[in-house]
């Protein structure tokens, strides 16, 4: 092909498997065979099965790029078949990245739900890299269960550092479960920060993005400060296809990352 | 830009010589609709330029309905043969100008199609006799190529009217320098005659011109236009793939012994399952919301990226379609 092939995905080895819940998984991969900022995704392929559009969870300095992953559709089944040694494909990076230069010197307020904490922990390693540049990171997240919190021997020790302040809240809790009980949006009830200052991050399923977005908004945060990680269909990745546009954006190539600003005008933006 | 006369006496001697280094494809009239063949010696040369665009668009010679984009572990880029398109009408030729944005200038260019495009000629030709479905003049189109192709003719009583459009049309010509003669005024003139009398007929199809401001009105349009609009789709389909400018595609893979091929697949926003995502939440899983989705691409969102719409004025959707849903009639009733 010529120099660039867009389409062709970079051969990649699995190093490491790392179970994170039932049906939640992380692949470790050998190196880094995309260079990418936090924020942006790549498609990852399982050869001759087809490919799935990622947000990596590691952060963009570490060594291997790592994905967290929900066994959901066709692609991912393929995936979780896969065992560590064998070979996948990678495309990218793809979209565009947080705006971090903005957030500096802020407080960010970073909510995930479910899987959608898994490109947040890119982000979120990102900012701890740089941690002096922020005021504080506060994260909230939401699991349905206490089972299904990923990276549950990671958070205690991201819980330790200084500037960080994390909440977690569960649906349904367990005998064991000692923490905050109810969908997310009941620990977004008292927000420490300034609203009218800091940039909010949301990821997570649909209906968990619009209620938590209906908060933010009726709670101050300014719109463009509003950054909402979309999940769409996807195939090319670079903004060709057409598949994942929502109204006039293309999500690959405009997002995947778009502010409340962008789509608030579209109806049910996150369907 | 240069002119030149084809007599038509010549014709087939330059199809001939085009034909030395690549397939020459020109459409031939049956059952009273022009399809485009390829040219074989063995076979009658029986070209027509009189009729409107082919029943098919001719978009599968840059973007075929299935072509391998890329191979695994090891990329291998396949052959791509030299072709010369030969009597393409303008509207077709906005299919290409939309292509060509998307492909070609929107980053990261498209390699696959790049290759293509770089081996295919394009000779587009007047339109003289438009029809009922063709509204090329709504849509910004004259009845004839001005930009896009490498050579536009007009059939004059003595043979082909050349105008060369790009250094490629420049080199053909110079090829076959002894079978062309210098155009005259003559020659001009009734080109002039041929064309203002096909706008004259366009402007007698399409009375009314769309509204300026189409982008607006298509986003503002109301549940109820939405609905109306589409209640006569039966979802037959037909008028997807029969568009020459609708670009929607698939990535596919597929294993060929230990390699594996990424074969790119028309698609078209108007499947149920288009947009749906490998959780199951479809953000148009509507007929109605796909119906409009279709129209603000062409008419709204195409032409806040490109300032032009990414219809051609074709006609081939409403000539195909079961329900008779004529898109001029929903743009002029917004």
């Amino acid at each position: 092909m010529e120099s660039v092939n867009p389409y062709y995905p970079i051969p990649t080895k699995i190093k490491k498997i790392i179970p994170e819940t039932s049906n939640i998984t992380t692949f470790v991969l050998d190196g880094m065979p995309v260079q990418f900022e936090a924020g942006q995704f790549a498609e990852l392929t399982v050869p001759g099965m087809g490919e799935a559009p990622f947000t990596p969870s590691s952060s963009p300095y570490a060594d291997d790029l790592e994905f967290t992953i929900m066994e959901v559709g066709r692609v991912t089944k393929a995936l979780f078949n896969l065992k560590e040694g064998d070979v996948v494909g990678v495309r990218g990076p793809f979209g565009k990245p947080y705006p971090l230069k903005d957030f500096k010197g802020k407080e960010i307020y970073i909510v995930g739900g479910g899987v959608g904490f898994a490109p947040l922990r890119s982000l979120f390693l990102a900012l701890v890299h740089d941690i002096k540049d922020y005021k504080k990171i506060y994260i909230r997240y939401g699991a349905r269960t206490p089972g299904d919190i990923v990276y549950k021997k990671l958070i205690p020790e991201w819980q330790k550092i200084d500037g960080v302040d994390i909440l977690l809240t569960v649906d349904v809790g367990d005998e064991s479960w000692k923490g905050r009980v109810g969908v997310v949006t009941v620990i977004l009830d008292e927000i420490p920060v300034r609203m009218d200052a800091a940039p909010t991050i949301v990821c997570g399923p649909p209906l968990m993005m619009k209620f938590v977005t209906q908060r933010l908004v009726e709670a101050g945060f300014k719109h463009s400060n509003i950054y909402l990680s979309m999940e769409k269909n996807m195939s090319c990745g670079i903004g060709k296809c057409n598949h994942c546009r929502v109204g006039k954006f293309f999500v690959c190539k405009d997002g995947p990352v778009l502010t409340w600003e962008d789509v608030k005008d579209i109806e049910e933006p996150f369907l | 830009m240069k002119h030149y006369l084809l007599p038509s006496d010549n014709l087939e001697n330059f199809i001939a010589k085009l034909e030395e280094d690549g397939s020459v494809f020109y459409p031939v009239l049956e059952d009273n609709n022009a399809h485009f063949v390829k040219h074989e010696k063995e076979k009658t040369f029986e070209p027509n330029f009189g009729k409107i665009r082919a029943a098919e668009n001719i978009k599968h010679f840059l973007f075929p309905s299935r072509d391998v984009v890329a191979k695994f572990p090891k990329d291998v880029a396949g052959e791509v043969k030299k072709q010369y398109l030969f009597g393409v009408k303008n509207c077709d030729l906005r299919g290409i100008d939309v292509y060509d944005k998307i492909f070609l200038n929107w980053e990261p260019t498209d390699p696959v199609y790049k290759k293509r495009r770089e081996n295919t000629l394009i000779v587009s030709a007047d339109c003289p006799e438009p029809e009922d479905c063709c509204f090329c003049t709504l849509v910004g189109l004259n009845p004839y190529g001005e930009s896009i192709c490498d050579i536009n003719f007009t059939q004059v009583s003595s043979g082909l009217l050349f105008e060369v459009f790009s250094k490629h049309g420049e080199e053909v010509v110079a090829k076959a320098s002894n079978l062309f003669k210098e155009a005259t005024q003559d020659n001009k003139k009734e080109r002039e005659t041929i064309r203002k009398n096909a706008i004259k007929k366009l402007s007698k199809i399409n009375s009314k011109s769309f509204k300026e401001d189409i982008p607006e009105r298509v986003e503002k349009a109301d549940k109820k236009v939405k609905n109306n609009a589409r209640k006569d789709c039966v979802e037959c389909f037909a008028c997807l793939h029969i568009c020459p400018t609708c670009y929607c595609f698939l990535l596919s893979d597929y294993k060929r012994g230990k390699d594996v091929e990424r074969v790119r697949t028309w698609d078209a926003c108007y499947y149920s399952a288009y947009a749906r995502v490998g959780g199951g939440a479809n953000p148009r899983g509507k007929l109605d919301e796909r119906f409009w989705n279709r129209f603000e691409c062409k008419f709204n969102y195409f032409y806040q990226y490109e300032q032009m719409y990414a219809c051609s004025g074709c006609g081939r959707c409403f000539r195909g379609c079961s329900g008779k849903i004529d898109i001029r009639e929903i743009l002029w009733n917004l």
